[in-house]
This record gives structure tokens, C-alpha cells and sequence, in this order.
């Protein structure tokens, strides 16, 4: 097994460095120029996942409004009144855009204007409810589901909070739970400020990709700021097309579970100042801010860009593909290119030259598109006449067409050569292990989810912070995984090093 | 009105309670936020957000004045990928007002900024030479009230945010030798004659204040947490504009410095304040913001904390929207009856904020004056013999310090923020006025100028106090006042240097601690220093008593904690200490 050990070891290795990559960058907080200096719609963050504490639901998470200062006083920080919040569901390849849409809408209002405080004598300034909205319809008639939701005021202190001269509140925990309602539609709902829940060194990242950091201590450049959070907990049978439960999948990769999601941030088009201190809003609504995938607009746009791709939506992202085609950070990954340029990338590498085929992923290079229409793709998502070949392998020069520009644009499907190379005989694009299946290919960057895919439990040894990754490295390493039936792997990292 | 007596001047014997009790002060000082983020509109429009205005004759060229105006709260010096700059749409000036007896402003000076991307093919901001949203400004002036205007600066720089090492100094970024050499390098001189020094750029923000605790209900200095304070703004970067200009550019009549007749001379007051304005329509396309229309005023800033703390949160928007010249005499009424004193008053919430204990307002004041909320003050002395010759006789401000019944502070507040304060009487400090405040005492201040409303004055004539001086004290013109009331060295009433006379609230020096300061103001300070002392001193016709009581102590030793920046002020232009590097900042949100 020495042999065995020593694969491991490089494999585990190689992960460790990707942490240093996945781990450290911001999502999209003050991310393209325009959005930047519009916080109160400034999209920072999207999550999905299956609920850990009720597996028969989903629960999608959007923030707002980002490096909140919790002590930013005297007016603290809330969703604003002339924005429209949408979390949008796909969840059908089948129809156009949309099969879902949530839309918070807020108010607010000055108990006590007679004060500075935020929060005085039991009355509370800018207090903000909201109104949450569903549509089924691909947004062509919306229901209101949450009518005067409660937006819990901000965290300001033990006075303002739990004393008598400000709202006499049991604790923090007590308004911010009391703010967690159930929608008509079923649906629990709360909106108001968190804890953000990104991490990532900021600094580091940003100075040339200085992370982890060469000369100094890397920290979470978001540590102790907050945002504002729109959070729903949803039945799978709410968000599944055709209204099947978990328990209804054919397996834990059935397509039919799958989930595009994104949100956004929009603004009607002419915002008009009064000259008397106030401002009103007309015209259409305009989108201002997006998010689906993390770090696509942060750091994969360019910024000459990044306000266009704020402004565009999963259905027509197109035009933004020569981004993942050629990424600007395997520049800095790529020693031909500036990789000598970014020492704290040296660790990450990518493939330039591999056997047996000799394909070569470096920026500019034709990575498989050298084998398009070739009999060896027969059988796998790119092979001659498959509807995806020609997303998969559209030109010479777009290297990761194949992995880079799926994984953000379309989901990846349990095809060859989307399986682990385990059981492949060497063979990438032969049949392996399935570990992934979230294809959903009728829109660009969204965030997907298979629904199908069991939950690891938080307080399990195996959970990984580094989500697929982590099963990867299980699926091609454990031995009593390493099997080319389809079985649920877990991420555990720390079970490969204890084999090891 | 029997005030005959005492204090010909403080014993002797008071001054070392006095010292000591500044002193003590001196070593945990106060903190408000000036105005970041003070209104509900301007919160959520960062890049017009305008924090604080400082004006002070410079310490290494006395023949010059330097403002100071910041914008943009609580930049993280780490927020990146496009960290921050000014913005293209916005109209940001500096005015000053230098001569009564003309209309609104006399000098304008405007900055208008345009970004660039020089790759727009990285999401880096700073790559191989190239660096993105690069911000370079035109800088205009007018002397006709901002009928026309002429361009004093074409191309000024804007450095680039201080993002790390990387970025900076090393080749595959900017490879600068430092980035103070950025800087440097930015600081532009001005044409058109008047001698003016310029800089426009990212700077560490040198507002200092517990805003977490102070927004906490007034916790400040905080009752628990171990007694903890911390200065919420430390770490944090703002963008600065910083001009120094020859007093003589500002004087209105072209007068240098040595000119002045005396060290209060009244035709050396300047008024500053600055704004943002935005253009009326913003119209957004996909991924554009386009303005339209004429300009809108959306912040400005004169005194500190003014929108922060004084205006309340109903009439914040409204109160941004105006200029000094036309204020809202509706907003009068939060000076002569401002909530700060509702928590500083046993009779009404003063219960409610333990932190604010140590000041009380005279209620009986020389057993006759109630400056509380609601209270006459001096009102019933209008018209009176007493207050003939003196500032308060309707023949001369009588209309405007004594309005009506039930405005109390419209004799220190009011004037403080919205008119400056003369050299007249009753606004000398009791030395020398032998127990009677309305009687002429020892000036300390002229900052007088009516033709407006908030603004920051300076009397431009008054010397300046070294930085480095065991003097020099970030409690300004009240260090100034507890001197001239009790060092034997000030005890006539002839115009004398006090150090400190250059401090808030005549100008503001970057030192200074207006959060402290102001409370103490709320507190009735002003009013003990002309004379208008404390409840608990009872004056006695047989014998000396000291003034200082235990009332005034309390107020003078007051301190909410953070007394001054979290680093030392540069010791030349631009004043303002670099940015914090994006690389270099352990700072978080909050504790």
C-alpha cells in the first residue's frame, strides 16, 4: 500500500492548497463599481442547501448590504424601502427563465422622530417590516404570502436591546427569533441582520492575490461585520417541478431534483432628489445586482465588465463566457504566464500537459476542443452531435469550456466525463464513479442544487468545509467507496489522513 | 441680582483641583461621531456622505489656514476588489464665508472627479503599472459667490487606496517607493494667485469616538463591559480634501496675518462648511447611472455633530438639504432645547443615562438661572438694565440670543453653532467681571459672523498653539477658559494669548475632542465660564468661595474614554495621517 499512501498523500496535499484558494476570497461584497457605492442593494451572498435540522426542506439564504458596522450608529443599517429583493428559483430545463420568484419589499417608519436614537423609550426609528411576494409564473402575476413581516431592529446594545429606556426585550435572541414567521404559502421567512457569514482574507486576496499571505497573518476580513439577510426555509415538494418529496427521487443524483438558484437587487430606473431632503423613485425596475455562484463577479469579471454582469440575468450570460473559458487567475497559475507573479498561488497549477492525451488547460490553449468529433467522445456529454457539444467544446482556445464554464453556467451532469476517475482505467472520458449531478442547463450562473442529495450532518466527523472537493478526494481514495456503484460519498478529509 | 462679589478671579488655591481634575480628564477623554452616516438618506449614499469640516491656522506655516473636509464613512481599508474613491457625479465644495456684510458665501472651492480604468481587463485594482477606477479631480474656485468659477488645479491625482505591498510597492504593482511618495507625489499648488496647497485622497479618518457606545442610549463612557471604550472609527479611512491657504487669500480684505489689530481681531472670522451635491434625475440603464438636471445639495457639514446628535432623526434629511444661509428656524428650537440635555436633567431622563451622570445643567445658576429644557434661561433679564451694553440688548443681538420664553440655551448653544460668539459681554470669562456675568471679563473668543447659520468659525488672528507643546490640550477653548479663569498669569481683563484659544469651537484642530467638548457645552460649561456657574456654588459676600465646585469638576473631568486618534496627525501638509494599509489593519466590526 505504500504506493497507495503516497498517491494520497499528494491528493490531500493538493486540496489543502486549494483551501488556501476557495477559502479566501469575498463573494461579492462591493464587487463591481456602480454596486459599490450602493449598499443598500449591494447582493453579497447566496446559499442553498438542505435544511441539516429538516431534511425534507431547502433552505436559501441572500444577503444584502455588506461591512456592516455592527456599532455604525446613529442609523444603523436595513434593507431599503425603494428596492426590490428577488430570491429567483429555476427548476425545469424545460421552461423559459423562472419557474419561481420571491420578492421582499420594505417599509419603514420613525416611532419617535424627535430623536436621534435609533431606539428609545420603547419606540424604535427607521423600523423596517416587509411584504414577501411568490410568483409561479415566471413573474407574470405574484401572491403576497408574508404581509407585515418584522424586520428585528439592529443589535445596537444591552441598553437599547434588553434595557428599560430602550426596548426592554429579554434578550437579542428573543426579537430576532419573534421575527421568524411562516409564509401562506408554507414557507418560513425571516429578513433582518446577521452575522456574515462569508470568510475570507480581503486584504490578502485583493493585494495581487496575496493568499495566503507571504509576510503576515492572514485574517477574516469580514469578521465581526454583519449584513442583511433574507433567509426562506422551503418543502423540497414546494421547489421540485412537479411537486415530488425527497423520498419520490429515483436516486440521490435524480435530475429532476435539481435547482438553479440566484438573487437580486433592483431599482426603479430614475431616482429623482427633491431638493428638500427626500427623493423618490419612478420608472421601470431596473436590476442592479446579482448572485448565483460565489467570486463570479468578483473576481472572475474583469472590471471593465462587472456592472454589465450585474445588470444581466442567468438567461442571457453568454457574452460573459470568454471569462471562464480563459480565467484571468490561472494567469497566475501558469508559470509561461505570470504565475511567477502571485507566489502565494505556487501551489496551484494547472494541468499543461497530460498523458495519455496530451491535453493542455493553460489559458489560450485548446484543452479537449483538440478531440472534438473524435470517436473517444463517444458516449460522454461532448461527443459528436450531443446537444452540449458545441457549449462544451465551442472553439480552440477556451480551455475550460469543459469545466470552468459548466460549473458556473450550466451545473454538471452524471455523464462521462463527469464522473470520477475512479474505475476509469486511465481513461478520463470513460465510464467512473458518478459523484455530481446538478445539470441544469437553461441558464447561466446560478447557484444548483441537487435536492436529491443527502444532508451531512453538521456535527458529523465528515463534514468538510470543502463541500464536493472533499468528496472527490473520498470517492477516489476510500477504499470501501472505491467502487464504481452509485453510493452517496461523504467529505471527510480527516479519514483520508487517518489512512494515510 | 446681587453678583457683586466674588470671584475677582479663582483662588489660588483652586487651581491645583482644577489641573488635576483636567488632567485626569486629559487621560480618558469623549467621543460622537461627528456625522457619518447621520441621516437616513445620505447613510446609504457613502460617496457623498460628508463626515467632518476642520479649520485651523497651521501649525508649521502660521501665515496659512488649513481646511479639511472628509468624505466617505468607514471605508474598510481591506474592501476590496474596488475600494473606494470619489465619486464622478458628485459636486463636492468647500465654502467660506469671510465678510458679514455680504450675502452667503465669498469663496467656493469645488472638486469634480472622473475615474478611469487603465486595464479594465482585471478585477485587480492596481496590476503590472496599471491601475483601475484611477481618480484624478479639477479643482475650481469662485469669488463671487459661485456665479463663476475658474479652474485653480486642471489634473490633480488622486493616489490610489493603500491596498498592500503588493500593490504598491512591489513591480508587478504600482512600484512606488512608499506610499507616502504617493502622496507626495499627489499634492498639487494651486494657480490663479491665490497660494493655495492641495490634496485630494484616501486618508485615515481622524474622527475618533466609541460610536457603540454612545449610540447605545448615551453609554458613554460605557457603565459595563468592564468599563471598555473603544474608538469605533480606528482602522477605518475616509477620503479627504485638504486644502492650506494663505490667511490672506481668506481675509476679506487681503490682509496677511500681521495685519490684524489684536489676536481677536473680528475681521480675521472665517465661516467653513462644506457639502455634496448630486445632479437631480439619476437615471440607471443596464449597468450604467447616468445624472441629469441641476444640483442638489445631499450633505454638508459645518459643526460637528450637529446632524448627528442635535438635529433629530425627522428632520435630518431636511437639515442636509439646506445651507447655512437658510436653516430652518424651526430647527432653532433643538439648540434652545437640545435632547442631549433631556439626559442631563434628574427632572426629566437624566435617570436614564447613568454614563452622562457627571454633567448636570445650571438650574440655579447664582440662585436665579434655569438653563434646562423647557426653562426661561436668561430670558427674563430681556430688555432689563442689567443686559444693556452687553451682547444680549435688543439694540444689539438682544433678537437673537433672547427670542422668547422657554429657549434656554439660546444664549450659548444657539449662538455656538449658528452665529459664533462675540467679543462682547456677557461672552468674556469671569475673570474680572466680579460677580457679575454680564459684566465686562477677560475675552477669550471672537468667532463672530451672523450672516449665517452652521458653520465652523475660525478667527484667523488668534495664534496658533504647537503641537508639541506641553500646552497643547484636545479639550480647546474650555482648556483655554480653565487657564484664563485660573492662572494668575491671566488675571486682567486685557486681551492675552491663552493657549488653546486656536481650539474647537474657535475652528477645529484635527486634535481636538469636539464629542467631549459638545457634552460638556450641553452641560452648561460655556455658561460657568462667563460667570454663570454651577448649582452648588453659593456665593458669599464675607468670604472667598471658590466657584469651582464639585458640579464644575465633574463636568471639566467628564471624559467618555476615547480622547484622541488611534494614530498621531502627520506634523506638516496634508496633516491627515496616510491611509490604512489594506494589509496592515487588524481592525473589525466591532470587539
Amino acid at each position: 500500500m505504500k504506493t497507495y499512501n503516497i498517491y494520497k498523500s499528494l491528493l490531500f496535499l493538493a486540496v489543502f492548497s486549494l483551501l488556501g484558494c476557495f477559502g479566501l476570497q469575498a463573494s461579492s461584497h462591493r464587487e463591481a463599481p456602480l454596486i459599490a457605492f450602493d449598499p443598500l442593494a449591494d447582493n453579497t451572498d447566496v446559499y442553498a442547501f438542505r435544511s441539516p435540522d429538516d431534511p425534507n426542506t431547502v433552505t436559501i439564504i441572500a444577503n444584502y448590504v455588506p461591512g456592516q458596522l455592527p456599532h455604525g450608529g446613529p442609523n444603523y443599517y436595513s434593507f431599503g424601502e425603494d428596492i426590490r429583493y428577488e430570491i429567483h428559483i429555476d427548476n425545469d430545463a424545460s421552461t423559459t427563465g423562472d419557474d419561481i420568484i420571491y420578492r421582499f419589499t420594505f417599509s419603514k417608519t420613525n416611532q419617535d422622530g424627535s430623536t436621534f436614537f435609533n431606539i428609545r423609550l420603547g419606540q424604535e426609528n427607521l423600523k423596517t417590516t416587509y411584504m414577501m411576494e411568490k410568483s409561479t409564473d415566471g413573474g407574470a402575476t405574484f401572491s403576497t404570502v408574508v404581509s407585515g413581516g418584522i424586520v428585528p431592529p439592529y443589535n445596537i446594545g444591552a441598553r437599547s436591546i434588553t434595557g428599560g429606556a430602550g426596548l426592554g426585550a429579554a434578550d437579542y435572541a428573543s426579537l430576532f427569533n419573534s421575527a421568524i414567521t411562516t409564509a401562506s404559502s408554507g414557507e418560513t421567512v425571516f429578513c433582518g441582520p446577521t452575522d456574515d457569514p462569508f470568510f475570507v482574507d480581503l486584504g490578502g486576496i485583493f493585494d495581487l492575490g496575496d493568499a495566503p499571505r507571504q509576510n503576515g497573518t492572514p485574517r477574516d476580513g469580514l469578521a465581526c461585520f454583519n449584513v442583511s439577510t433574507i433567509a426562506i426555509k422551503i418543502p423540497i415538494a414546494d421547489l421540485q417541478k412537479d411537486g415530488k418529496s425527497v423520498n419520490q427521487a429515483a436516486n440521490i443524483l435524480d435530475p429532476d431534483f435539481v435547482i438553479g438558484v440566484w438573487s437580486s437587487a433592483s431599482r426603479r430606473s430614475i431616482t429623482t432628489l427633491n431638493g428638500d431632503g427626500t427623493s423618490s423613485a419612478s420608472g421601470s425596475w431596473v436590476q442592479v445586482s446579482r448572485l448565483g455562484m460565489p467570486l463570479t463577479n468578483e473576481a472572475v469579471i474583469p472590471i471593465g465588465d462587472k456592472d454589465q454582469w450585474n445588470a444581466a440575468s442567468p438567461y442571457n450570460d453568454a457574452t460573459f463566457y470568454d471569462y471562464f473559458y480563459n480565467p484571468e487567475l490561472a494567469l497566475y497559475m501558469d508559470d509561461s504566464l505570470f504565475g511567477g507573479a502571485v507566489p502565494a498561488f505556487a501551489d496551484l497549477r494547472i494541468q499543461r500537459s497530460t498523458s495519455p492525451l496530451g491535453l493542455d488547460f493553460g489559458n489560450g490553449q485548446d484543452g479537449l476542443f483538440v478531440v472534438k468529433g473524435s470517436p473517444v467522445l463517444n458516449g460522454t456529454a461532448m461527443e459528436a452531435g450531443s446537444p452540449f457539444e458545441n457549449f462544451l467544446l465551442p472553439k480552440a482556445g477556451a480551455p475550460r469550456s469543459v469545466d470552468l464554464n459548466p460549473i458556473f453556467h450550466t451545473g454538471v451532469p452524471n455523464l462521462r466525463p463527469y464522473q470520477l476517475a475512479t474505475g476509469k482505467g486511465g481513461n478520463p472520458v470513460a465510464t467512473g464513479k458518478p459523484f455530481i449531478n446538478n445539470f441544469l442547463p437553461n441558464g447561466g450562473d446560478m447557484l444548483r442544487l441537487n435536492m436529491a442529495v443527502p444532508v451531512t450532518a453538521r456535527n458529523s466527523a465528515d463534514f468538510s468545509s470543502l463541500g464536493l472537493v472533499g468528496a472527490a478526494v473520498l470517492g477516489l481514495t476510500a477504499i470501501p467507496l472505491c467502487k464504481t456503484f452509485l453510493t452517496w460519498m461523504v467529505s471527510l478529509t480527516e479519514d483520508v489522513l487517518r489512512m494515510m | 441680582m446681587r453678583l457683586k462679589l466674588l470671584p475677582k478671579r479663582l483662588s489660588i488655591n483652586t487651581l491645583p483641583a482644577l489641573l488635576v481634575a483636567l488632567f485626569v480628564g486629559g487621560l480618558c477623554e469623549t467621543a460622537i461621531a461627528s456625522s457619518h452616516r447621520e441621516a437616513p438618506l445620505i447613510a446609504y449614499d457613502p460617496l457623498a456622505d460628508n463626515t467632518d469640516v476642520y479649520a485651523f491656522r497651521s501649525p508649521s506655516n502660521p501665515n496659512n489656514v488649513v481646511l479639511i473636509a472628509n468624505y466617505i464613512p468607514a471605508e474598510l481599508p481591506h474592501g476590496g476588489p474596488n475600494y473606494y474613491t470619489f465619486g464622478e457625479d458628485v459636486r463636492y465644495e468647500i465654502h467660506i464665508d469671510n465678510d458679514v456684510s455680504t450675502t452667503g458665501d465669498d469663496i467656493i472651492y469645488r472638486f469634480t472627479f472622473s475615474r478611469t480604468n487603465e486595464d479594465p481587463t482585471t478585477f485587480f485594482n492596481i496590476r503590472l503599472g496599471q491601475e483601475n477606477l484611477k481618480t484624478t479631480y479639477m479643482l475650481e474656485k469662485s469669488t463671487d459667490g459661485g456665479s463663476t468659477f475658474s479652474t485653480i488645479v486642471a489634473n490633480g491625482i488622486v493616489p490610489p487606496n493603500n491596498i498592500g505591498p503588493r500593490s504598491i510597492e512591489s513591480g508587478v504593482g504600482a512600484g512606488a517607493a512608499s506610499y507616502d511618495a504617493l502622496i507626495t507625489g499627489a499634492i498639487a499648488n494651486a494657480t490663479g494667485g491665490g497660494g493655495e496647497m492641495v490634496y485630494a485622497g484616501p486618508a485615515d479618518d481622524p474622527f475618533f469616538v466609541d460610536l457603540g457606545g454612545i449610540f447605545d442610549l448615551g453609554d458613554s463612557p460605557r457603565q459595563n463591559n468592564g468599563g471598555i471604550v473603544r474608538d469605533g472609527l480606528s482602522q477605518y479611512n475616509v477620503h479627504s480634501l485638504v486644502i492650506e491657504v494663505p490667511i490672506a487669500t481668506l481675509q476679506k480684505d487681503g490682509k496677511a496675518v500681521g495685519q490684524a489689530a489684536n489676536i481677536l481681531d473680528g475681521d480675521f472670522v472665517i465661516g467653513v462648511w462644506a457639502s455634496a451635491s448630486r445632479q437631480t434625475t439619476t437615471t440607471l440603464g443596464a449597468g450604467s447611472s447616468t445624472g441629469s438636471g441641476s444640483w442638489v445639495q445631499v450633505s454638508r457639514l459645518g459643526m460637528p455633530l450637529t446632524n448627528e446628535a442635535v438635529i433629530p432623526i425627522g428632520a435630518k434629511d431636511e437639515w442636509n438639504s439646506r445651507t447655512p444661509y437658510n436653516e430652518n428656524p424651526a430647527h432653532y428650537e433643538y439648540f434652545y432645547n437640545p435632547e442631549l440635555a433631556l439626559y442631563m436633567d434628574d427632572d426629566l431622563f437624566g435617570g436614564a443615562v447613568p454614563a452622562f451622570s457627571a454633567l448636570r445643567i445650571q438650574k440655579a445658576s447664582l440662585g436665579a438661572f434655569d438653563f434646562t429644557n423647557g426653562a426661561d434661561g436668561l430670558f427674563g433679564l430681556k430688555g432689563s438694565p442689567a443686559v444693556a451694553g452687553t451682547a444680549l440688548d435688543d439694540a444689539i443681538f438682544g433678537t437673537l440670543l433672547l427670542p422668547k420664553a422657554g429657549a434656554p440655551r439660546s444664549v450659548d448653544l444657539w449662538p455656538i453653532f449658528h452665529t459664533g460668539v462675540p467679543n462682547l459681554a456677557p461672552y468674556q470669562l469671569a475673570t474680572g467681571k466680579g460677580g457679575n456675568p454680564l459684566a465686562a471679563g477677560k475675552p477669550f473668543i471672537n468667532n463672530f459672523l451672523p450672516n449665517g447659520g452652521d458653520m465652523l468659525r475660525l478667527n484667523m488672528a488668534t495664534p496658533v498653539t504647537p503641537r508639541n507643546s506641553p500646552a497643547f490640550s484636545s479639550e480647546g477653548l474650555i482648556q483655554a477658559a480653565v487657564l484664563g479663569l485660573t492662572d494668575p498669569t491671566y488675571a486682567n481683563t486685557s486681551i492675552q494669548f491663552i493657549p488653546n484659544m486656536d481650539g474647537f469651537p474657535n475652528g477645529r484642530r484635527l486634535e481636538d475632542d469636539v464629542t467631549r467638548i459638545e457634552l460638556q457645552a450641553v452641560s452648561g460649561v460655556a455658561l460657568a465660564a462667563i460667570g454663570l456657574w454651577y448649582d452648588d456654588y453659593y456665593p458669599n459676600p464675607n468670604e472667598a468661595v471658590s466657584p469651582v465646585t464639585n458640579q464644575l469638576v465633574n463636568v471639566l473631568q467628564y471624559s467618555t474614554g476615547v480622547e484622541q486618534n488611534d494614530i498621531a496627525f502627520k506634523s506638516s501638509f496634508p496633516y491627515v495621517q496616510a491611509p490604512w494599509r489594506g494589509t496592515a489593519v487588524a481592525q473589525k466590526g466591532t470587539e
